[in-house]
């Protein structure tokens, strides 16, 4: 990282991980108990000028479930169903001249104000492999943004489509009802757009408060999905789409003496017609006391018309419901966290314990605990045998 | 110390220009010291070690940037070190008649927030410091008192009383400040809760810098805890020439 902003040359940072998931129960597809990854990461940074900045970043990953893929093929689009083994993560020039940011190449670019769900952060497909543990993935986009005063403009150009990672086939994470489990599943692959997508939002900071408005024209990172049910043949073959959207909205933050208010909306209309629209919104409300960090809100959708399509929910499936975080510094080395989560008509619901201890400058270890109930038919609750415990031990470099 | 003192929660007073003679009044002094730490901009690197109550050091470094003058500036603080943290950045916009908005970015999730600090007696990532004492304070928002005169470390210092007005939300229920006489620098500052010292600053090692005379090691002792925080300054340097863009949000997420 450029440490300062004066700090020209290079700097770096990264982490080795290894981590395993255990899980108490096994489902009719998948039998493993436990999934062990090794993870490495590097970032480099390069500033040659006070107006030039190189940032990379690579990453490489193995794990003992296939959700790793297992070849060696470095992988720049982030388009495969599993997790590379080697991508590129960042790889982005960043030029600054007065109050204009010029940033091309690969790069993470996060709008939004809330921290559970952010429905107006659609340049950020979310991986999710494993549901209930999101991860963003970056996109190849061109980035302006004109800062004047407290007001900050900013235009993304999207010209190469990254889709979202959506649970495997044949894994627990799967998204199949109990029958479905007994037919032979086929891939016909995806079908991607074309077309770019672009995005602008105009954001404005003063004293107590900030908000923005955006604007999306793009695609929906997570696909329909067309499926054919041959009963005869036990079998079911699917494709996957990505359908355009339009998405108007906005976000505040807002500090009072007692709370800080975060909300963030967003309208997702269809062009085509070929998917739902529907409303995103969250309200959330943050207190610090002392050592303790206390959020908690609400995640709701309204939905304006249905497309009759099949679509992974993705986002949508945790809406409509009550959520909540604490987290307590016990001291500078050691952190507890307790996220929850609770769908309004009580069809799930998530519990997530977590210890995190630092040792020395480079190690941290971690313990978590996710505990998922709900019914069958719910986003979340589907997942009720998927409870699971994350041991994990990070070497930073 | 200009804003070494400043970060660390000695007050960050607003210039008015007054020009104690012998025998001024606290707010007087309090101004001086003020005026004589000001500077249009200013970058540090700053080490940290964090002594708790079981004698456990654990170590951080910092650096620091800021711009602007007293209760009107904006600082951006990024982590170097230890690696774990490395990247991790506050970035804090100063307003005279109002608290502070900070945000912190994190490098892990790609994202910058706004932090939540109703509680401004919130330790700072594990150190002695709270956040209020990274604050700038504004003059106004506080009344002083001359209470009397110390020797410490061998040197004739005022002692000066500052306690937050009603419209002023602060953990302190008051704090005593030791001002040097000789240059007009504030060598240490106890804060209390009612009758109770929470917590000690007290500024070592001053040398002049470009003309600003600025304590190299900050020592924070918080009685509450038993525990204490060593923050030594390296590389400082003043008035350098920044623009607000340079400590600004898109800035800050690069």
């Amino acid at each position: 990282m450029g440490v300062t902003v004066h700090a020209q040359g290079v700097s770096q940072r990264g982490f080795i991980e290894m981590s395993g998931n255990l899980y108490p129960q096994i489902v009719p597809d998948d039998n493993a108990h436990g999934i062990s990854e090794v993870r490495f990461r590097y970032e480099p940074k390069w500033q040659p000028k006070s107006w030039l900045t190189f940032t990379a970043s690579v990453e490489e990953r193995v794990d003992t479930h296939r959700q790793d893929a297992r070849t060696l093929q470095i992988d720049w689009n982030n388009r495969s169903l599993r997790r590379p083994t080697l991508s590129v993560r960042q790889l982005f020039t960043a030029f600054k001249r007065n109050n204009l940011t010029l940033s091309v190449g690969k790069q993470f670019i996060r709008w939004g104000e809330t921290d559970f769900l952010n429905p107006t952060d659609r340049f950020t497909p979310r991986d999710l492999l494993t549901v209930v543990d999101q991860d963003v993935l970056p996109v190849t986009a061109a980035r302006l943004t004109y800062t004047l005063g407290d007001n900050t403009l900013n235009f993304v150009w999207q010209p190469l489509f990254t889709p979202g990672r959506i649970p495997l086939v044949n894994e627990r994470w799967t998204i199949a009802t109990e029958t479905s489990y007994r037919f032979e599943v086929g891939d016909l692959g995806s079908k991607f757009p074309g077309r770019s997508s672009f995005g602008a939002r105009w954001s404005r900071t003063s004293a107590g408060y900030e908000w923005s408005l955006s604007y999306y024209d793009g695609f929906n990172y997570f696909p329909s999905l067309n499926t054919t049910i041959d009963p005869a043949l036990a079998r079911i073959a699917f494709s996957r789409s990505y359908t355009s959207l339009r998405l108007y909205g906005g976000d505040l933050a807002l500090s009072l003496p007692l709370l800080t208010l975060k909300s963030e909306a967003a309208c997702y209309t269809s062009p085509t017609n070929k998917q739902d629209e529907y409303v995103l919104y969250v309200l959330q409300a943050e207190r610090q006391i002392r050592e303790m960090q206390l959020v908690f809100g609400y995640s709701g959708e309204v939905v304006t018309a249905h497309a009759g399509v099949q679509q992974f929910l993705g986002e949508r499936g945790f809406a409509r419901a009550v959520f909540g975080r604490a987290s307590y510094a016990l001291d500078a080395n050691r952190t507890l966290t307790l996220d929850v989560f609770m769908r309004q008509n009580g069809g799930s619901a998530l519990l997530r314990a977590g210890y995190s201890h630092s040792f020395g400058d480079h190690w941290r270890a971690s313990v978590n605990y996710v505990w998922l109930n709900g019914n069958a038919n719910d986003f979340l609750g589907q997942y009720h045998r998927n409870s699971f415990a994350t041991l994990g031990v990070r070497y930073s470099l | 110390m200009n804003k070494a003192i400043c970060m660390v929660g000695a007050l960050a007073l607003l210039a008015c220009g007054a020009c104690p003679a012998n025998g001024q009044d606290a707010r007087q002094i309090m101004t001086e010291v003020q005026n004589r730490t000001q500077s249009k901009s200013e970058h540090y690197e700053g080490s940290l070690e964090v002594i708790n109550s079981s004698q456990k050091i654990s170590k951080k470094r910092w650096a620091y940037d800021r711009l602007g003058v007293y209760g009107n500036s904006r600082s951006e603080l990024r982590f170097m070190a230890p690696p774990d943290v490395k990247g991790v950045a506050l970035l804090v916009i100063n307003h005279p008649e109002r608290a502070s908005d900070q945000w912190m970015w994190i490098p892990a999730e790609e994202r910058d927030r706004r932090i939540a600090l109703q509680d401004r007696a919130s330790r700072f990532f594990g150190t002695d410091f709270s956040f209020e004492d990274l604050e700038e304070r504004d003059i106004d928002q506080y009344d002083f008192k001359l209470v009397g005169e110390d020797t410490l470390d061998g040197a004739a210092c005022w002692k000066i009383e500052s306690r937050p007005k009603e419209s002023k939300m602060s953990q302190y229920t008051s704090s005593l400040h030791w001002v040097r006489k000789s240059r007009y620098f504030l060598v240490r500052t106890d804060n209390f809760i009612k009758d109770r010292l929470i917590r000690q600053i007290a500024y070592r090692d001053v040398e002049s810098i470009e003309g600003i005379w600025t304590a190299l090691t900050v020592a924070v002792e918080d009685f509450t805890r038993n525990s204490r925080t060593l923050l030594t300054l390296a590389k400082v340097k003043y008035n350098l020439p920044m623009k607000s863009s340079d400590i600004s949000r898109e800035n800050f997420r690069q």
